[in-house]
C-alpha cells in the first residue's frame, strides 16, 4: 500500500510541513496575514520553540501580521501554555505559537490562540482557513502598519505565579526533591530549570536543557523516548524525573525506580490531586483510561468523553466547567484553573505536592491506581478502510457499548477498544484497554486481524 | 500602485505593494545571492518599513542567509558596510524621495554595488519563475544585530573623513533640512567628530509623514529650509532626501538652487581632482554639464533616464576612467566613494569647494553661464508615440539627433528631450536654452503632442 507523504497540511487545524521544500515563509506570512485579518487590528503575540528555523518563520509571521495591520508582540522562545497564558493575561488579540510540538526537528507549524489564549475552535479554524484560501487580507497602508515590540521576561513568571496558586510551595520546596530534567532542548529548557529548581527547590539533574542544541531524541516523549532519562534517575538517586517535548505542553514522569510512567497515570494521579482539593467534573479524550473513571468515582464526580484533540477536550471543558481533564497517551494534563490548554507544569506541581503531602514516591503513588493495561498501534492508512474495520469491529462485538463520536469504541465493563484515524498523520490508531495484559493482548491481536483482513 | 523592474520593487504600501510581494523578492534576491553568502539590510523611517524588514529578513534567511540588520540608517551607509563587511550583498528598505506611503526594496551586490541590468534581469527571472532555493530545514540562516547601526555610521564617517580636510570646512556654518529623514544621524555624527557648525530642521526621523514632500529640488528647497539660511547666517543650507542618497542647495543670500546645479557644480570639482574626465549623465539633465566639462577637458557620456542605465554606463568604462556619474536630481556618485549616491559627500564636497576658492556659495553659482529649462509631462496613450518621434525627428533635423531614450536634439545653444515616463503613462517634454528661456520650441513641442492626444 502506498503510504502518504504528508510534508504540508493546510487545513483546519491550521498549517504545518517540512520546512524547505514545503513549509516555505511565503506561505507562512500569508498564513499569518490571514490571522491578523480575522482577529483585526491590535496585539498579537508571536512565540516559538527551539527549532532551527523558528526564527526565519517568526519573520515570516511578523510580516504577515504587519501587513494585516496588527501589533507584534514577541515573546521568543517560550512553551505553548506559557504563551497562551500571556495573550490571555496581557489582552492581546489573539497569540501564534511556532511550534511543530512533538512533531520531528524538519517540522515546524503555526498554533493559532483567539484573545482567551485558546485554540481556536472548529468555526473559528474553518473561516480562517477560507480567508487563507481567497487571498482576502487586509492590507495595512503606512498610516496603519504597527510595530513590533518584545517581552522575553514576562510571560515565564505570569505562567509560573498561576500554577504555584494551587499547590503549596513551601511543603514541596521543604521536601528538597532531586529530580532529573529532559526538556528535549525545546521551548521547556530554561523555563523548566527555573520553575523546578528555583522556585520549587529541586536539586536538579538536567540533562537536555539548552534552547541552542539541538533535538537529542525523538520529540515526543514516551517511555521507548526516555532511556536516558530513567537511566539518569536511577544513577542519581532521583525523586522523579520529567520529561517534556519541544513546546513542553506534553509531560512524561519516570519513577524512582527508573520505570517510565504511563501518561495515563500521570493523568490519573493529577485528576486524583485535583478532585481531592475540588471535585467536579472531569474531561478526558475517548482514547484515554478507564482509570480516570475510577479516580473519578471516588469522589462521586463525572467524567465527559470528547474526540481526541486539545481543541475537543478545551471545548467541552469549558462547556461543562469541569474542574480538570487531559488527553492521556498524549500525555497531557489541562486545569482550567491555570488555564484551559495542556500544561506540563500544572503536571509537575501536582506531581510534586502529591509526593511531598503523602510522602510517596511517585511508584507508590502510581501502585495506589487501579491497574489497566493498553496496547496501542497505527497502521498506515488510506481514506477508506477506517468505514469497513468499523463495521466489521461492530459485528464481532455486538454486546459492546458504541461510541462513534471519533472513528468506533467499543466499550465493555472491563475493557474497550478504540479505532481512529488520526488527525495529523495519514494514520489509522488502534488501542484497546483491559485489566491484565493477557485480556489486552488477547483482544489487541483479535482486533489486529480483523484490521489487517 | 506597484512597480517591479530592474531597479526591484517599489510601492505604496498596502495598495499595489504587499508582504506577499516583499516576501518572493526577498527570497528571490537569497537565491539570486552566492548560496551562505553574509548579507547587510538597512531601512527609513517608514512605518512601514517594519514590515518589509521583517519579510526580506524571512526570505533571506530561509535562503540560508546571515543577515545583518543595521536598523534605521541611509543606503549609503548600508552600501559602505556591505564592502566593510565583505558581505555578499544587501538591501535598502526605503522610499527615497518618494512620499510617506511609499515603500521599496533596492538590491546590491558585493561591495555594495548597484546591480547591472544583467544581474536585475536574472533577479527578476526569479522572482517571476517562483521557483526560490530555500534551505534545509538545518541551514536556514539567522538575523545578526552586530555592527549596529551607530558603528555602521562612525565607520562611514570616518571614510568621509579620509577624503575631505574638516580642518577647513569647521569654519562653515550650514543649514540642513533633513526632511524627517536617516541623514540626521550621520549629521549629528559628523557634528561630534569634526566640529562642523551645522543647524538642522526637520531632524527627528518620522514614519507617518514628512515635514514636506521629501524630493530634492527647488520648490522643496524654497519652503523651509531658503528661507532660515539669511537670517541664521548661514554659509549655505542643504536638503537631503529619506535616505539621502540626494542632496539639494540654498545659497547664503536665502535663494533655493536649481537640482540641475548639483551635478554640474560637483563636476567641476571633481575634474580637474581626478584621473577621470569622464562624466555620465542623463539626457535630461542640463547642458551646463558639457560646458564644465569642456573647461577641464571633460567629456560628457548621455545615457536614457534612470539609475540603472546609469550603471550600465558606469560598468562599461574602468573606474578611473569617470570622475562623476548622476543625474538634474540631486543624484550624484563620485569616483572617490566608489560610485555610490550619496548626498552627504556631495554636501561635503561642496562645501570643500566653498573652502578652496573663498568664495561664497552664491558667488561660485554666479560663476556659471545660465541656463534656463522648462519641463513639462502631458497624457499620450503608448501607441502614437512612435508617430510623435517620428514627426519631431524630421522637423527638427537640423540638429544633434540623439535616440537612445524618446528623442533629444542639441543645438549649440539649445535642445530638447521627449521622452515617456517609466513611471507613468505621460510623454515629458523638456527644452532648455543658454541665457534665455526656449519658449517658443517648448511651446511647439507641446503643442505637437497635444495634436496626437
Amino acid at each position: 500500500m502506498k503510504v502518504r507523504q504528508h510534508k504540508l497540511k493546510i487545513g483546519v487545524s491550521g498549517i504545518r510541513g517540512e520546512v524547505g521544500e514545503f513549509l516555505t515563509p511565503p506561505m507562512a506570512c500569508a498564513f499569518a496575514q490571514a490571522f491578523g485579518t480575522y482577529v483585526g487590528p491590535g496585539r498579537v503575540v508571536v512565540g516559538r520553540d527551539t527549532r532551527p528555523h523558528g526564527p526565519m518563520l517568526e519573520h515570516a509571521v511578523a510580516c504577515g501580521l504587519l501587513a494585516a495591520g496588527c501589533d507584534v508582540v514577541r515573546v521568543g522562545v517560550q512553551p505553548t501554555p506559557t504563551i497562551q497564558i500571556y495573550v490571555a493575561n496581557r489582552g492581546a488579540r489573539g497569540g501564534l505559537a511556532i511550534t511543530a510540538s512533538h512533531n520531528p526537528p524538519e517540522y515546524n507549524a503555526l498554533k493559532l490562540f483567539n484573545s482567551s489564549g485558546l485554540f481556536f475552535n472548529s468555526y473559528e479554524r474553518s473561516e480562517l482557513i477560507d480567508l487563507y484560501h481567497q487571498s482576502n487580507f487586509h492590507h495595512a497602508t503606512n498610516d496603519a502598519i504597527g510595530w513590533v515590540h518584545a517581552d522575553y521576561g514576562r510571560p515565564a513568571g505570569i505562567h509560573i505565579e498561576r500554577v504555584l496558586a494551587h499547590v503549596d510551595k513551601d511543603r514541596i520546596r521543604r521536601a528538597g526533591f532531586r529530580v532529573a530534567v529532559d526538556a528535549v532542548n525545546g521551548a521547556g529548557s530554561e523555563m523548566t530549570v527555573e520553575f523546578l529548581g528555583e522556585y520549587l527547590g529541586c536539586e536538579l539533574v538536567p540533562l537536555a536543557v539548552d534552547p541552542h542544541k539541538p533535538f537529542p531524541r525523538v520529540a515526543e516523549p514516551r517511555p521507548d523516548t526516555l532511556g536516558e532519562l530513567a537511566a539518569a534517575v536511577k544513577e542519581f538517586g532521583c525523586h522523579a524525573g520529567f520529561a517534556q517535548d519541544p513546546d513542553a505542553d506534553r509531560l512524561a514522569v519516570v519513577a524512582e525506580n527508573g520505570r517510565v510512567l504511563d501518561n495515563d497515570d500521570v493523568l490519573a494521579l493529577v485528576v486524583d490531586a485535583v478532585l481531592e482539593k475540588q471535585p467536579g467534573d472531569v474531561v478526558v479524550n475517548l482514547t484515554t483510561s478507564a482509570v480516570i473513571e475510577d479516580v473519578a468515582r471516588r469522589y462521586g464526580c463525572r467524567v465527559h468523553r470528547t474526540p481526541v484533540g486539545e481543541a475537543n477536550v478545551v471545548e467541552r471543558l469549558l462547556a461543562t466547567r469541569a474542574v480538570i481533564g487531559g488527553e492521556g497517551s498524549n500525555g497531557g494534563v489541562i486545569f482550567p484553573a491555570v488555564h484551559p490548554c495542556r500544561d506540563s507544569y500544572t503536571g509537575m506541581a501536582f506531581l510534586l505536592d502529591r509526593m511531598a503531602a503523602t510522602g510517596k514516591t511517585v511508584s507508590e503513588l502510581a501502585a495506589g491506581l487501579p491497574r489497566y493495561v493498553r496496547r496501542q498501534t497505527k497502521v498506515a492508512f488510506e481514506h477508506g478502510p477506517l468505514g469497513g474495520v468499523m463495521q466489521a469491529l461492530e459485528e464481532r462485538y455486538q454486546g459492546a457499548e458504541t461510541d462513534r463520536r471519533d472513528g468506533l469504541k467499543l466499550i465493555w465493563p472491563d475493557r474497550w477498544v478504540h479505532v481512529r484515524a488520526s488527525n495529523t498523520e495519514p494514520v489509522m490508531r488502534i488501542a484497546v484497554e483491559a485489566r491484565s495484559a493477557e485480556e489486552a493482548e488477547r483482544l489487541f491481536s483479535e482486533v489486529q486481524g480483523i484490521v489487517a483482513s | 500602485m506597484l512597480r517591479i523592474s530592474h531597479v526591484g520593487l517599489r510601492g505604496v504600501v498596502g495598495r499595489g505593494l504587499t508582504a506577499a510581494h516583499v516576501l518572493d523578492f526577498a527570497a528571490a534576491f537569497g537565491t539570486f545571492l552566492e548560496p551562505g553568502c553574509r548579507v547587510v539590510i538597512g531601512r527609513d523611517p517608514r512605518a512601514s518599513g517594519i514590515m518589509l524588514r521583517e519579510g526580506v529578513l524571512a526570505g533571506l534567511t530561509a535562503c540560508g542567509h546571515d543577515v545583518v540588520d543595521l536598523g534605521v540608517v541611509s543606503t549609503p551607509v548600508i552600501q559602505h558596510c556591505i564592502r566593510n563587511l565583505e558581505a555578499g550583498g544587501g538591501v535598502s528598505i526605503g522610499a527615497s524621495h518618494n512620499t510617506a506611503d511609499w515603500n521599496a526594496l533596492k538590491f546590491f551586490g558585493p561591495e555594495g554595488i548597484y546591480l547591472s541590468t544583467a544581474e536585475a534581469g536574472e533577479l527578476l527571472d526569479i522572482y517571476h519563475l517562483r521557483r526560490f532555493d530555500f534551505a534545509p530545514w538545518d541551514r536556514t540562516g539567522k538575523a545578526v544585530e552586530e555592527p549596529c547601526a551607530a558603528e555602521a555610521i562612525d565607520s562611514y564617517v570616518a571614510v568621509l573623513g579620509e577624503h575631505y580636510d574638516f580642518e577647513k570646512l569647521r569654519r562653515f556654518r550650514v543649514v540642513v533640512d533633513c526632511s524627517n529623514g536617516t541623514s540626521s544621524m550621520i549629521l549629528r555624527r559628523l557634528e561630534q567628530r569634526y566640529g562642523l557648525d551645522m543647524v538642522l530642521i526637520n531632524e527627528r526621523t518620522e514614519g507617518r509623514r514628512f515635514a514636506h514632500d521629501p524630493a530634492t529640488n527647488r520648490e522643496t528647497v524654497a519652503l523651509q529650509l531658503a528661507p532660515l539660511v539669511k537670517p541664521l547666517g548661514a554659509d549655505a543650507g542643504f536638503l537631503f532626501d529619506i535616505d539621502s542618497d540626494r542632496v539639494a542647495l540654498a545659497t547664503e543670500t536665502g535663494e533655493a538652487v536649481s537640482e540641475e546645479m548639483v551635478l554640474p557644480l560637483l563636476a567641476d570639482y571633481l575634474l580637474p581632482r581626478r584621473e577621470g574626465k569622464l562624466v555620465i549623465t542623463n539626457l535630461s539633465t542640463t547642458a551646463l554639464v558639457e560646458e564644465v566639462a569642456r573647461r577641464h577637458g571633460g567629456k560628457v557620456i548621455r545615457v536614457p533616464v534612470g539609475r540603472q542605465a546609469a550603471i550600465d554606463a558606469l560598468t562599461s568604462y574602468r573606474p578611473e576612467q569617470v570622475a562623476i556619474a548622476g543625474e538634474g536630481t540631486g543624484a550624484v556618485m563620485m569616483s572617490q566613494f566608489r560610485f555610490v549616491y550619496d548626498g552627504i559627500a556631495a554636501m561635503l564636497a561642496v562645501l570643500t569647494m566653498m573652502a578652496e576658492q573663498g568664495r561664497r556659495l552664491s558667488e561660485i553659482l554666479a560663476g556659471y553661464p545660465v541656463y534656463k529649462m522648462l519641463k513639462t509631462q502631458l497624457p499620450l496613450v503608448s501607441a502614437r508615440v512612435p508617430e510623435l518621434l517620428t514627426e519631431l525627428q524630421e522637423r527638427y533635423g537640423s540638429g544633434r539627433v540623439n535616440t537612445t531614450d524618446g528623442l533629444r536634439v542639441d543645438w549649440p545653444d539649445r535642445w530638447f528631450h521627449v521622452r515617456v515616463s517609466q513611471t507613468e503613462p505621460v510623454i515629458r517634454v523638456i527644452a532648455e536654452r543658454r541665457d534665455e528661456e526656449p519658449r517658443e520650441l517648448f511651446e511647439e513641442l507641446v503643442e505637437a503632442v497635444r495634436r496626437l492626444d
